[in-house]
């Protein structure tokens, strides 16, 4: 009999315990549920201008706002951005969501301070699918992905269009010079151009080349800074430091050039030189459509010291609710297709498909920094040859 | 060793001037006193001239903290066009001026105060006190001028971040951070600089005095502090503007040590007006010039004393 | 007398006296010292152990004397670093004692609004780095104030000084002579201080005219002065920074002309991700530095009175 009680009574037991236990788990299951990170989270970033400042703010506390056990904290970076951080990653103490320039990517991702994101993708089913594939390649080493690109600029012309009177816009180098060389501009020159590779690389790629450094004494490179340099020598381009400004966007504010080529960046810029009548126009073909692609990513320290909590960050500043936030402001482009730009960007999204991240290669802010353009500053003063300029630069490449 | 009694005068050719004893005595030829005063008119208006030329850019600064962004950007003039106040209203608005000052201050005065007391602690020592390798160890502060402070930056950095707050941990106190307003004091205690001056000035100072005090049965730190230190207002003072200034406008470490934005100092405010493709220059140069007061009023109180002090200090040299 | 009483205490001190004074010179240089070992001394030895290895961001293999070696055979470095830091300091120096001596004498004179003027040539010295860079830029601009002035004088330069290879460095070298000037007005002002009236009373009643003074009296009584200033001068400008970093677009252009030793340093360490080669660079210059120093010191020779 008690045998026969026992039976029942041990599964009641067992059911009854199960189910405690499935309650109590269930209760420690929800607080222990990876969807629910918390603590606090270190941002380190750098500022553009003012407005990109209150927006980041803006953003983070709509973060804040839906992950309340999440602290954000954002700490604007002042003086030299890569200094600071590198000094962090030394101490192993660097904050856990950061800005990484796509000009610096390879470098830190191969000297293993960033954090490889493809478990987190994986996990909480993160979707690359909307993101552009050239930006969302950028920021990938050894085929995983160690940061997700939080905007970009590419390069356009931008047309002083009273000084271009009743020529056409040019849309080929040799419409470009035709043009030019037509246009009469008081105080100034056709053209401004910078010594800067981070304009002329674009120029490379309409060349049909690489844009990598160690193909420097390539064909395509060496068209390209003929054309450039061409131009300057000619006498229908200046520098900006001739022009009386820090850089084209000053000079094409002041009217003392009919043509720039510069970002997205110029609208904010060119607010203030109201007056200025312009249009902006796709980068001119070479042998092919060329642009560069300046983007920067959000990307997760490998010492993070709480990279859940980051993982949400991240994923949110590059999902679609935050990033439709950050763009909002015009300053940049958003990555995703399913984020819509401000209107008025056109041209500067033209040819999707011609656009080259500036950057993702090893030694790329070095060999630009250090190297290149002061080879170039040197071929536009006369000093060296082209051919010579691009045999050092492919030098210290390998 | 008063600065302000009449200096004799040192003419260096088209300066010539009256000494005070010279007043009124001999010189009572009337076409002479008229050509001195005619040649002293010029001197003062030459001096002018180069005292404006070196006012010049903080003129400049003043004169565009007072106008409108468009103006900076537009056609060169002298004075704003539009005279506003707007440039002010913003510094004080997009940072908090009164807190960036309030933490200058913090930090110029920890620094100066620690710098007064240990420079002149140990350039006494230097000064006056045998010890055995006192040449090689003076080398050795010299030699610390010689280290850029870009060289210094990561092992620095890790000394804060990690090894000194690992071993004060070992003795109790845990969880130090020295990323910091106090960290930022901790590495400018003391500079080689202020040492430096302040030994060459106790160099200066007549034995008899510590004699004096020795007979009076004071020990070492009552020499010092008692009688030493009194003598030497002028170096102190030296080293004090010197300092306050260099802490005051000092952007490299506050940009890396201090992380918290409730801890910037007003260099770091100024910084935050410069961006990649714009600067706005009124509100910067208004952080600039209300940043530039309180040393300039500390120079103009002290520069008396600071005179004196820094003399005695090259004499030696 | 001095010097007598001093000789008499040592000969009456005994060990014990001797050994009292040693301790306590060492109890009062302690916290100076153990700072500066903490945070100069040791930095530098840091510097010399990374500079040892491969280090990257971290340590790295071990390469023993390999980075000085590629620092012996780098172009970049000895033709454009360590050439400009030559120039640069050549220049400068001088130039900015002899601006900061030539203010110091101006305003020792009992002239009136003497505060006034000696606050006005410290001005420049009292500003911050960056607003001066910032200023310096726009004045010397293309268009700027410098060259309209220069225009209206009949000499026409239609390029921004800092940024054209020829110009760059000099403008840099004027800049920082009229900046630092200030801080050397006040050391040769202190240092006419200590000259005793009565050699000029001398000189003025042996009829010597203003120039004649000058030159064959007070300059040769300032030499304390002129060493101390020299020393300093030089060690700092050895490492000029600042301005290249902040004018010259930290690239050190335009084509390395505002490259220096310590922003080479910066560049290799930061920019190109090695700081056991950054710190070979460091090391070498302190130890140049250092020797610069001690040839200083034996030139002038005289052993101090202590």
């Amino acid at each position: 009999m008690r045998k026969r009680l026992m039976v029942p009574a041990l599964l009641a037991v067992v059911l009854v315990a199960s189910v405690l236990a499935a309650g109590s788990q269930a209760k420690t299951d929800r607080s222990k549920a990876p969807a629910a990170p918390s603590g606090t989270v270190t941002l380190n970033g750098w500022q553009v201008s003012p407005a990109e400042e209150t927006k980041l703010s803006k953003v983070v506390a709509d973060f804040e706002r839906t992950h309340p056990n999440i602290k954000v904290n954002y700490q604007s970076i002042t003086g030299d951005y890569q200094a600071q951080e590198l000094a962090k990653f030394a101490a192993h103490k660097p904050p856990d969501v950061l800005y990484v320039d796509v000009a610096d990517f390879v470098d830190w991702a191969k000297q293993g301070v960033l954090q490889n994101l493809d478990p987190y993708v994986k996990s909480s089913h993160f979707s690359t699918k909307p993101f552009y594939k050239n930006l969302l390649n950028a920021f990938k080493y050894r085929g995983h992905y160690y940061g997700f690109p939080k905007d970009w600029s590419s390069l356009g012309m931008e047309v002083n269009t009273t000084l271009l009177g009743n020529n056409p816009v040019p849309k080929t180098w040799a419409q470009l010079r035709s043009v030019a060389s037509r246009i009469n501009v008081p105080g100034g020159k056709p053209i401004c151009l910078s010594a800067d590779w981070a304009r002329l690389m674009a120029f490379v790629y309409q060349a049909g080349g690489t844009g990598q450094w160690k193909d420097a004494t390539t064909a395509p490179f060496r068209a390209a800074a003929n054309f450039y340099v061409g131009l300057l020598k000619s006498g229908l381009a200046a520098l900006p430091s001739d022009l009386g400004s820090s850089w084209c966007g000053e000079a094409f504010g002041k009217q003392k050039v009919a043509f720039a080529f510069e970002g997205n960046w110029m609208f904010p810029t060119m607010a203030s030189f109201p007056g200025v009548k312009f249009t902006t126009a796709p980068m001119p073909k070479g042998k092919r459509h060329g642009n560069l692609a300046f983007t920067v990513s959000y990307s997760m320290a490998k010492d993070s010291k709480n990279k859940p909590a980051a993982w949400e960050l991240l994923k949110y500043l590059v999902g679609r609710q935050g990033m439709q936030q950050w763009v909002s402001l015009g300053l940049a482009l958003p990555t995703r297709v399913d984020v819509h730009a401000v209107p008025g960007r056109g041209a500067f999204l033209r040819y999707p498909s011609s656009v080259h991240g500036w950057g993702a290669q090893a030694g790329f802010r070095h060999i630009w920094n250090d190297v290149a353009n002061n080879e170039l500053t040197a071929v536009i003063a006369g000093k060296e040859s082209v051919n010579s300029m691009l045999q050092k630069i492919a030098a210290s490449a390998r | 060793m008063s600065t302000e009694q009449a200096q004799p005068a040192v003419a260096v050719d088209e300066l010539i001037l009256e000494t005070e004893a010279a007043k009124g005595t001999t010189t009572g030829i009337p076409g002479r006193e008229r050509g001195e005063r005619i040649r002293r008119a010029i001197a003062y208006v030459v001096m002018f001239g180069v005292a404006l030329l070196f006012a010049i850019p903080f003129l400049w600064s003043v004169s565009t903290s007072f106008r409108t962004l468009a103006d900076t950007v537009g056609s060169f003039s002298l004075l704003p066009k539009h005279w506003t106040l707007s440039g002010y209203r913003e510094a004080f608005h997009t940072f908090n001026f009164g807190k960036y000052t309030l933490n200058s201050f913090i930090i110029a005065g920890a620094v100066t105060l620690s710098n007064l007391f240990l420079a002149s602690l140990g350039g006494y020592a230097f000064a006056r006190l045998k010890f055995p390798g006192r040449e090689v160890l003076f080398l050795l502060v010299l030699g610390t001028l010689m280290i850029p402070d870009q060289l210094r930056l990561v092992p620095i950095y890790l000394m804060l971040v990690n090894w000194i707050p690992a071993w004060v941990g070992h003795l109790g106190w845990h969880n130090a951070s020295f990323v910091n307003r106090e960290g930022l004091i901790l590495i400018q205690l003391v500079s080689a600089t202020s040492l430096f001056l302040m030994r060459q000035y106790f160099l200066t100072i007549p034995r008899d005095l510590e004699e004096a005090a020795k007979l009076d049965g004071a020990g070492y730190f009552k020499t010092y502090w008692k009688v030493m230190l009194p003598l030497a207002g002028p170096a102190l003072a030296a080293v004090g503007i010197l300092m306050f200034q260099g802490t005051w406008n000092g952007l490299f470490w506050p940009a890396i040590l201090l992380q918290d934005p409730n801890q910037y100092t007003i260099p770091i405010g100024i910084a935050h007006f410069r961006f990649a493709y714009t600067t706005l220059w009124p509100p910067l140069m208004a952080a600039s010039v209300l940043a530039i007061l309180p040393i300039l009023l500390l120079f103009v109180v002290f520069q008396r004393y600071f005179v004196a002090g820094v003399a005695a200090a090259g004499v030696k040299g | 007398m001095a010097v007598a009483v001093g000789k008499r205490r040592q000969a009456r001190g005994l060990g014990g006296e001797r050994v009292r004074e040693a301790l306590v010179g060492y109890g009062f240089i302690a916290l100076p010292m153990a700072f500066f070992l903490l945070f100069f001394i040791f930095p530098i030895g840091y510097a010399f152990y990374i500079s040892r290895y491969d280090w990257q961001i971290f340590k790295g293999p071990y390469v023993g004397w390999g980075n000085y070696r590629a620092l012996y055979h780098d172009s970049v470095f000895w033709t454009h670093a360590v050439r400009n830091t030559l120039v640069y300091a050549a220049f400068v120096v001088p130039l900015q004692m002899a601006l900061g001596l030539t203010l110091a004498v101006v305003v020792n004179q009992a002239i009136r609004f003497r505060t006034f003027f000696r606050a006005a040539f410290y001005f420049p010295s009292l500003a911050a780095s960056a607003a001066i860079a910032a200023i310096a830029t726009y004045i010397l601009a293309s268009d700027g104030l410098f060259n309209t002035i220069l225009h209206h004088l009949g000499y026409t330069h239609t390029h921004a000084w800092f940024d054209q290879e020829t110009t760059a460095l000099p403008a840099i070298i004027g800049l920082n002579a009229w900046t630092t000037s200030g801080t050397i007005m006040l050391f040769y002002l202190a240092a006419l201080q200590a000259i005793p009236t009565d050699v000029y009373e001398a000189a003025a009643i042996d009829g010597a005219n203003a120039w004649r003074t000058f030159w064959k009296i007070t300059f040769p009584l300032l030499k304390p002065g002129h060493f101390f200033v020299l020393v300093v001068s030089i060690i700092g400008a050895l490492q000029m920074f600042d301005q290249s970093f902040l004018i010259g677009g930290a690239s050190g252009g335009p084509n390395y002309s505002t490259l220096t030793v310590v922003l080479y340093l910066y560049n290799q360490a930061i920019g190109n991700i090695k700081f056991g080669y950054g710190a070979a660079v460091g090391v070498v210059l302190f130890a140049f530095i250092f020797t610069v120093t001690v040839i200083q010191r034996l030139l002038f020779g005289k052993a101090e009175v202590a």
